[in-house]
């Protein structure tokens, strides 16, 4: 989660797009408004304690102390513990009621945006990094976690005590807050400053995080590769200097902060000098009172400390709302396949048809074009071809992964764009044999594809591929947890569990695409087999990388540059002299025969 | 990921922690004696404000002296103040900093230096940890020595200028802000299990982002995503049930730390009113008072978190310490021999003697038989042999062994007549090129990535090695070529492609021997057929070890040897073999159609 380092300028937001990002979130935060009209309320009547000591106990100088009026002074002390009493249970009540709006506006905006991300189809998925979109869902949206865990309470009550101090200082004394005003141009222009400085030392201090954060990973990992090329002194030189970086981008923003806080601090101090000297001169008068005199003295030490927190925090309110734009960003990325208004049904079996399709990633070239093919029920057919000349594309425009760009696909006559693709889930399966696991059990990785199976289904599906024995000798057998992507199990299991995913959900066309690496051979067996049995009785489209799977198919489609070079039979491939033929030499040359 | 094996040792560990602060502290003393006695000035600044402002108020605003000479004394105390605000902030955060960039820098560099044997066993994540979460925590305590010094002081100062004006009052007014520091230690401690449930919860909520997202293909081709949806829900809600939990510990504590000042305000108020009612007190002290009171809060707000977060320090100071204690297990020999220079086909000759090796990796189970049983071996300088076997027979232990990334724990291994653990370990690097199955190229151009072991390699070398490879042809087509950038931000190469980058990386330094552990399983024949047409070239001269299933790479060395359970069974060439070995056809039957 900290490899995301890089900050670009999207982060830097202008005000239109501030605003934007600002209403959009009041909108998502409507279900709670009560809550959050609550917290606000709230936190207006806190203000008014916190401002209200001060001017007790001005008030308990001018009408108790001074005239000896025991009987008033205590009054004004009884006063005085009941606003405090009353500060705390406002405070307190405060903090749940904006921490509910901000943990639930939170959650929706996770469940919003994970829906968003499976409900776009594979096309999004290639075009954007796993990475990225990961951290959307993980850094963006937790540091908004801050914000609302703690930012939101300090910033709202920060902004209100400010407002609050600066009405009751005008009410005690318009001429003494008039005086107070020089103040005011100092701190303003020192806090734009601030802000806009320590905004820009923040991101390059995460920027230098980030750098320092993938060298010290790559260090790490590659700690092997360096100790086997004695590369170790030179290695730690190198991080040395990312870590300098480091390390004086951090100073770069301590001295923001460190000459800042001490003007805003000097201004305070240079306020109540002010104050001093004006009530000295004024009071003499009698107009303003003493108590008045001491009442704003006291007041004025709660207006700079405000300030300061208001000028740190805005920071922090500026990145979450950079990190809102992004979140938001990705839920207005359009699902580009989406269900049919009205889903024509599929039917239980039926021929695959491709007809002049052809597909392009957004605007770019073609990558498959012109592609016409149709393959019976039952049949079996491989895809061979160079990395890169299209048969996995393909084998996913047949699944409706994506939309082809031109022509159509069909499932027993129906246009895949006219199904709903739930239905299409159903009876066409992809199957990366590779194997990816999720975390959970066994029993639940396979019974991923069909809720609700119970063990008797998993086992059923197990028994079908042949590899029930395998699984009944674990120790815990289908309840066993599968933790970090299934590090238990092996390759060979991995693929397995795959396999049997899809025996339970027995879809009529299975789109298989073959393991690359290879298994030791006793494994290697096994899941052979387990294909074999999975395959029997449906239409399988295989991706093959293995000579021996293409032989055994019913037909051999050889994939190039996006088009259909070759089509026919293994013999009749190998007898015609073409590329397949040319391949199946170099294969067999390879092999021990 | 915080926290691992780590964590559970005891006391001897916690001494550790200590000394390692100890140690980082007087490393960075000239910095920390700046900044508390910049503490110092600030304080006693700071305190004079109030004191100053209480005598303006008795003498001229309820007195008849002029008021401007107090408000100049104000305004210059103020200054004072806040200028060694400024430096005491700098020169704190300054002394910090440095620590973390120090320790930072020397975990990594120790890291680079350790065995392969700790690498084995400890997970990338939680060093990750020792060098970032906990690096940040212990640099924070060296952050609050100058801060809290000048906090105690700001303390001390308030309470004994107090007790001169009015000693009763005094105990009136601070008589219940003890309870804050208190507080405040409480609200640390019960925070932090919040915290960290939180952040427990979050990691799952990412787990389940993450397999589903990197396992989109999986998920959407078997129309799991329903599943997946549910699983984030309840994961997002309990995220959310954390964080409340948390909330509502804020909700108890933080309006209580509030409270408390407030009261000794009331307190001030009704006791001191009475005071100056009595003639025993005058307004000016009042208010020097509140004002007073006011100014501890924070400093004692502060006191009360440093305990925590010291203990916290000292507890991260431990686990980098535990691994800055680590010694490398491997190291140069004291007095190293030197390797004959490189001649080609006549050096890297090799000599397993009754080698025995096993991972005595595992705790639970120290009795795990030794992968490698009295292994010999000879290999002839520039002969090229294929090690072939079942998964776990041991052939991959010997790719290891030969760099030394372990030790025989008997026997011996001798390179050109001089056991290994005689010579340098740059030496013996150098002068073995390594292959992995598992590719792994660095951040950088791809240039760097192929000049690893030898930065100041000549392009023409650079360029030969990537000819030898079989990959200049696509470097060349490049646009950027030799300079393309790799890696996170850089481009991305195809498994074939990063295979033979890693094959150059292992020529540059011309090796006397080169081993290619399972270095083309994971690419599809295609791609392996090219590089096996580079290795004819590259293996010319030069003793080779490949390791591999594939009869087309196996038949391309001059001997095959069969390892099962850690014995040579059978040597011979691959055709000898294939005629008249049962095992080794059983191995590599099915293989033999692709």
């Amino acid at each position: 989660m900290w490899l995301q380092g890089g900050v670009d300028d999207a982060e830097r937001l202008d005000l239109d797009a501030t605003r934007a990002v600002l209403r959009r979130t009041a909108r998502r935060l409507r279900p709670y408004r009560a809550d959050a009209w609550r917290a606000f309320g709230l936190l207006v009547l806190w203000t008014g304690t916190v401002v209200a000591g001060p001017v007790l106990v001005g008030w308990a100088v001018d009408v108790g102390i001074r005239p000896r009026d025991g009987r008033a002074l205590t009054a004004i002390v009884v006063g005085y513990l009941i606003v405090a009493s009353a500060g705390y249970v406002l405070y307190r009540w405060a903090v749940v009621s904006l921490a509910r709006v901000g943990e639930n506006f939170l959650r929706d905006l996770r469940v919003g945006v994970f829906d968003r991300l499976v409900r776009q189809s594979m096309a999004f998925h290639d075009r954007n990094r796993p990475g990225v979109l990961v951290s959307r869902m993980t850094s963006d949206i937790d540091s908004l976690g801050e914000l609302v865990q703690f930012g939101l309470l300090m910033f709202t009550a920060a902004a209100l005590q400010l407002i609050g101090t600066i009405i009751v200082l005008t009410m005690l004394s318009p001429m003494m807050m008039l005086v107070c005003l020089i103040s005011v141009p100092v701190v303003a222009v020192a806090s734009r400053k601030f802000q806009r400085d320590s905004n820009r030392a923040y991101l390059a201090v995460r920027d230098h995080i980030g750098d320092t954060l993938s060298a010290l990973q790559e260090g790490i990992s590659g700690v092997r590769i360096v100790q086997a090329f004695a590369r170790e002194e030179l290695e730690a030189e190198r991080f040395a200097r990312t870590n300098d970086e480091l390390y004086r981008s951090h100073m770069a923003s301590v001295k923001v902060a460190a000459w800042y806080l001490p003007v805003i601090d000097m201004a305070g101090t240079l306020t109540t000098a002010a104050a001093i000297a004006l009530g000295g001169y004024l009071a003499a008068d009698g107009d303003p009172s003493i108590g008045t005199v001491v009442a704003f003295i006291l007041l004025l030490q709660r207006v700079f400390e405000p300030v300061q927190q208001l000028s740190q925090l805005f920071n922090l309110v500026q990145s979450a709302t950079a990190s809102l734009s992004k979140v938001f960003g990705l839920l207005d990325e359009e699902v580009d396949i989406d269900e049919p208004e009205a889903p024509r049904p599929l039917p239980a079996t039926g021929d695959l048809e491709l007809e002049g399709v052809r597909f392009a990633y957004g605007d770019g070239p073609d990558v498959v074009a012109d592609v016409d093919l149709r393959i019976a029920d039952g049949e079996r057919i491989a895809f061979v071809g160079p990395t890169g000349a299209g048969k996995s594309t393909v084998a996913k425009l047949v699944a409706r992964f994506y939309d082809p760009t031109g022509g159509v696909v069909r499932f027993g006559g129906v246009d895949l764009r006219d199904a709903s693709p739930a239905e299409i889930r159903r009876r066409v399966l992809v199957v990366p044999q590779e194997g990816h696991l999720f975390a959970g059990s066994i029993g639940d990785n396979i019974a991923m594809a069909s809720p609700g199976a119970g063990d008797d289904e998993v086992w059923a599906a197990l028994r079908a591929i042949g590899a029930a024995d395998r699984f009944a000798a674990f120790p815990d057998g289908l309840a066993t947890e599968l933790v970090d992507g299934g590090g238990r199990l092996s390759a060979g299991e991995r693929q397995l569990v795959s396999l049997a995913r899809a025996a339970l959900a027995d879809p009529a066309v299975l789109v298989l695409d073959e393991a690359t690496s290879s298994l030791d051979p006793a494994a290697e067996h096994e899941v052979e087999d387990a294909l074999e049995a999975l395959m029997a009785g449906r239409t399988v489209v295989v991706i093959a990388h293995r000579l021996s799977t293409s032989e055994r198919s019913d037909r051999v489609a050889v994939i190039a540059d996006g088009g259909i070079a070759e089509l026919g039979t293994h013999d009749d491939l190998v007898a015609a002299g073409g590329r397949y033929a040319a391949m199946f030499e170099t294969w067999s040359r390879a092999g021990v025969s | 990921m915080t926290t691992g094996a780590a964590s559970e040792t005891t006391t001897p560990v916690e001494h550790r922690g200590w000394r390692l602060l100890r140690r980082a502290l007087l490393e960075q003393r000239r910095g920390i004696a700046f900044g508390v006695a910049a503490s110092l000035v600030w304080t006693a600044a700071r305190v004079a404000v109030p004191r100053l402002v209480q005598l303006a108020i008795d003498r001229s605003i309820t007195g008849d002296e002029r008021a401007w000479p107090y408000a100049v004394a104000v305004a210059v105390a103020g200054a004072v103040s806040g200028v060694f605000l400024g430096i005491r902030r700098y020169v704190a955060f300054d002394n910090a900093r440095r620590v973390e960039a120090r320790y930072r820098s020397r975990l990594f560099a120790h890291l680079q230096r350790l065995h392969v044997a700790f690498h084995d066993v400890t997970a990338t994540g939680e060093l990750m940890s020792r060098a970032n979460t906990d690096l940040q925590m212990f640099q924070n305590v060296v952050t609050m020595v100058p801060i809290t010094v000048g906090n105690a002081l700001i303390v001390l100062g308030a309470v004994a200028i107090m007790l001169t004006i009015s000693p009763m009052l005094t105990i009136v007014a601070v008589a219940g802000l003890p309870i804050v520091n208190v507080v405040g230690r409480r609200f640390s401690q019960k925070l932090h299990p919040a915290v960290m449930g939180v952040q427990r919860e979050s990691a799952e909520l990412a787990g389940v982002v993450e397999e589903t997202v990197s396992g989109i293909r999986a998920v959407k081709g078997f129309g799991a995503e329903d599943v997946q949806r549910a699983k984030l829900a309840t994961e997002a809600d309990d995220v959310r049930r954390e964080a409340l939990r948390a909330a509502h510990v804020r909700a108890r504590y933080l309006p209580l730390v509030e409270l408390m000042p407030n009261l000794g305000l009331v307190a001030v108020l009704a006791y001191g009113g009475w005071l100056v009612i009595d003639g025993g007190l005058s307004v000016g002290e009042l208010v020097g008072f509140n004002l007073y009171v006011a100014m501890l809060i924070q400093p004692l707000r502060m006191l009360g978190m440093v305990i925590a977060q010291g203990q916290r320090a000292v507890a991260a100071g431990e686990r980098i310490a535990e691994v800055l204690d680590t010694d490398p297990a491997i190291t140069d020999p004291a007095r190293p021999v030197a390797l004959p220079a490189h001649r080609p086909g006549q050096t890297g000759g090799l000599r397993f003697d009754g080698v025995v090796f096993g991972y005595r990796t595992d705790a639970h189970d120290p009795a795990a038989p030794p992968v490698l049983e009295e292994l010999d071996l000879e290999i002839a300088p520039g002969e090229s042999v294929a090690l072939v076997g079942p998964t776990g027979c041991g052939k991959s232990t010997v790719a290891r062994l030969l760099p030394r990334f372990y030790d025989v724990e008997a026997g011996s291994i001798e390179l050109d007549g001089t056991d290994l653990r005689h010579l340098r370990l740059a030496d013996l690097r150098r002068a073995v090129g390594l292959v992995f199955q598992e590719t792994f190229l660095f951040s950088g151009s791809i240039r760097d990535n192929i000049g690893f072991a030898d930065p100041d390699a000549p392009d023409e070398r650079i360029r030969r090695a990537a000819r030898l490879a079989g990959a200049l042809d696509f470097i060349e087509a490049l646009p950027a070529g030799f300079d393309t950038e790799l890696g996170e931000r850089g481009l991305s190469l195809s498994g074939g492609q990063r295979q033979r980058l890693a094959i150059a990386r292992a020529l540059v330094a011309d090796p006397r021997v080169l081993l290619l552990d399972d270095a083309t399983s994971a690419v599809d024949p295609d791609t392996e057929h090219e590089i096996r047409e580079a290795m004819n070239e590259v293996m010319a001269g030069r003793t080779t070890i490949v390791i591999a299933h594939r009869p087309a790479t196996i038949a391309l060395a001059d001997r095959v040897v069969v390892l099962d359970e850690g014995r040579i069974v059978a040597t011979g060439t691959h055709a000898e073999l294939l005629a008249s070995n049962e095992r080794y056809r059983a191995i590599l039957a099915t293989e033999a159609v692709a």
